[in-house]
């Protein structure tokens, strides 16, 4: 806990709060200042606006710490606020309000409005409102009633010049053709992210298959792949405690920009050493108890035409279901997955060499990059 | 929903926040604006167990044009370009870019340096910073090192920035008065992320052209020979071009992801120069 001051709405407070106080939750229970409202608390739906020295701000996702020493107005206050006291009267002339939970938030938006805009144009004053969601009025009101209040304060308010929409100058004179100078040219192929194909989504089911190419020849990766700690050493962020047999337990810690969860679990693993194929199963929570995923990782080992080079043929297959489903985008599944295959097959193909993996396993792309261009491993495209 | 448990720190000095990130090792997380980690905590999607606060990291603010190129300072806030309040390098296009991010509120908080960090590929200055062919300026404990923003996004999510390393600046260069440019999204609602993003700017006197597709999943993929051929022709490329350069270069997406792209990449050739 730590002490912060605030001056809300006048009044100086010293309020302890914790690190991850928000703001809206010293407003409404410490300060009894309840006008401010709580709605999705993920900084979507607007109900919690205020203003935070000047400005208006999510209070629900505004850490209170970060606020030590502002200054914040809520809609208590405003006293004696010249476009504070014509909004109310136009909210109420207009029935901008059903329910009453939006308007705490969309009257402390429709004040900035005011002050930044000075012309009420239909179209803008929707666009600057779609951060505050109501669902009784269908807005009409609340528009109208701000487009009055506009044109009532227009010529001694606005802090700033009619918010130009910098349109491009496409109505100028014609340009002239040229070549691109060579410095400026970027090889378009190299950036793509995914040019290997190959993810469908099916009853939350995602599969995502690729190829790829290992300079070892097949008795040996096959011989890697039949050891089941060698496979998990070699996959990003696995783990495995104990094994019994076909079977074993194990965690799995899956990082995707500041989505960092472990999954413990159990899984088995059967392979058939005439086809060369293999298939592991594997399900588990997530250590905080609020996702599960199951997951399969079926795998093919045949020669390349070359006899010194081995086929790998990945087939990764999950589900997750609980709160980290929402991240299930086909686009950044495949972005995510491709980077996880591809950090698989360096250190499959880093081992192979007789090298040891680092021990920093959880690597940084860059590091898993340049391995790649390391270790020479061909990628097959594959399209779906 | 509350964010789970963590310590905060608030560096005053940027050589304390990167040791503050190197001590907290893996559980350590940088929070600018807070736009986009604050929800993602709230929903307990992400749960770092320490932040390092560098909102008011005086050496973050700062806004310096140089004789080719603005440098804007990691934390300068997306209101702050939307208002005109920093150079504008590239004729207007930064603040039209700024001024179609989410909502006031969020603009009012978040930061273009942030938003390069967290990487959505949806995000407009991805985008938009990988047209324009900008700069970033990282700064790490023990060096300083930039990096071309084309290089500097691996993919969703994913940048080349190492967990002690800080976005201190974004250099953009200046393009010439008589710039054309163009930036359109399609988006279903105001203030959501886009569904897709095409990008342009054109600039005879530099013999610049570069053409972008962006919210594709993964890094914003560059039209090369979109590109060529609108130098060349100063006018639209012909019409299957667009189309087949981003079904071959983007053989993951679906059929409906990729028309969206040609549509959104069409429209803002048609912005920079016509039709």
């Amino acid at each position: 806990m730590k002490p912060i001051s605030l001056t809300v709405n006048g009044g100086k407070y010293e309020v302890l709060v914790e690190p991850r106080t928000q703001l809206a939750e010293v407003l409404r229970d410490k300060l009894h200042l309840t006008g401010t409202h709580l709605g999705c608390e993920q900084g979507v739906c607007g109900a919690c606006t205020v203003i935070v020295d000047g400005k208006p701000v999510r209070s629900c996702i505004a850490y209170a710490g970060s606020c030590d020493g502002a200054v914040v107005e809520t809609v208590e206050g405003f006293a004696g606020d010249p476009v504070m006291d014509d909004l109310r009267d136009a909210f109420s002339r207009h029935h901008a309000l059903q329910c009453g939970f939006c308007t705490p938030g969309m009257i402390i938006t429709a004040r900035d409005i005011v002050h930044r805009l000075d012309v009420a144009d239909e179209k803008q004053i929707r666009h600057e409102l779609s951060g505050n969601l109501c669902r009784c009025t269908g807005y009409m009101g609340i528009v109208a009633a701000i487009a009055d209040v506009i044109a009532k304060h227009k010529d001694g308010l606005a802090v700033t010049t009619k918010s130009e929409t910098a349109a491009p100058e496409s109505s100028a004179a014609p340009i002239t053709p040229f070549e691109i100078a060579p410095e400026y040219v970027i090889d378009g192929a190299g950036s793509s992210v995914h040019a290997a194909s190959g993810i469908s989504i099916e009853d939350g089911w995602t599969t995502i298959a690729r190829s790829f190419t290992l300079d070892h020849a097949l008795d040996d990766v096959w011989a890697h792949f039949e050891e089941l700690r060698a496979v998990a050493r070699c996959l990003p962020g696995a783990e495995i405690d104990d094994i019994d047999g076909d079977r074993f337990v194990g965690n799995m810690v899956i990082k995707f920009g500041p989505i960092n969860a472990r999954f413990a679990g159990e899984g088995s693993r059967k392979s058939d050493v005439a086809d060369r194929t293999g298939l592991v199963h594997g399900m588990g929570k997530d250590t905080s108890g609020q996702s599960n995923v199951r997951g399969e990782l079926a795998y093919k080992i045949a020669q390349a035409d070359d006899e010194q080079q081995t086929r790998i043929d990945l087939q990764t297959r999950f589900q997750i279901q609980g709160i980290l489903a929402q991240f299930n985008r086909k686009e950044l599944v495949e972005s995510f997955a491709d980077i996880i295959m591809r950090q698989f097959v360096s250190n499959c193909d880093t081992e192979l060499s007789g090298d040891e993996l680092g021990k920093e396993r959880n690597l940084s792309f860059i590091t898993v990059i340049v391995q790649i261009i390391r270790s020479k491993f061909r990628e097959l495209m594959r399209r779906s | 929903m509350k964010p789970a448990p963590f310590e905060v720190c608030h560096p005053d000095v940027l050589r304390n926040a990167t040791e503050m990130l190197e001590t907290g090792g893996q559980g350590a997380k940088l929070i600018s604006g807070g736009q986009s980690l604050g929800p993602m905590m709230n929903l307990r999607l992400a749960r770092p167990s320490q932040l390092v606060d560098v909102s008011r990291l005086a050496e973050l603010q700062r806004v310096d044009e140089r004789s080719g190129s603005v440098l804007f300072g990691a934390a300068t806030t997306h209101a702050e370009i939307e208002d005109g309040k920093t150079p504008d390098p590239i004729a207007g296009m930064m603040r039209q870019v700024a001024r179609g991010i989410a909502y006031r509120v969020v603009r009012n908080k978040g930061t273009i340096g942030g938003s390069v960090a967290h990487a959505d590929p949806a995000a407009d200055w991805i985008s938009a910073l990988t047209v324009a062919d900008a700069k970033i300026h990282i700064a790490g404990k023990r060096s300083n090192r930039t990096m071309a923003m084309h290089d500097f996004v691996l993919g969703a999510y994913t940048t080349d920035l190492r967990t002690d390393e800080i976005i201190i600046k974004i250099e953009v260069p200046k393009y010439s008065k008589n710039v054309r440019w163009g930036y359109y999204k399609i988006c279903r609602k105001v203030g959501e992320f886009a569904d897709a993003i095409g990008a342009t700017i054109v600039d005879p006197e530099r013999r610049y052209c570069r053409v972008v597709a962006g919210a594709v999943g993964g890094k914003p993929l560059i039209l090369a020979e979109t590109a060529r051929q609108l130098a060349q022709l100063a006018a639209m490329p012909a019409g299957e071009t667009i189309h087949d350069e981003i079904a071959a270069s983007a053989t993951g997406l679906d059929a409906a992801s990729r028309h969206q792209l040609a549509t959104a990449v069409g429209r803002a050739i048609t912005e920079a120069v016509g039709l």
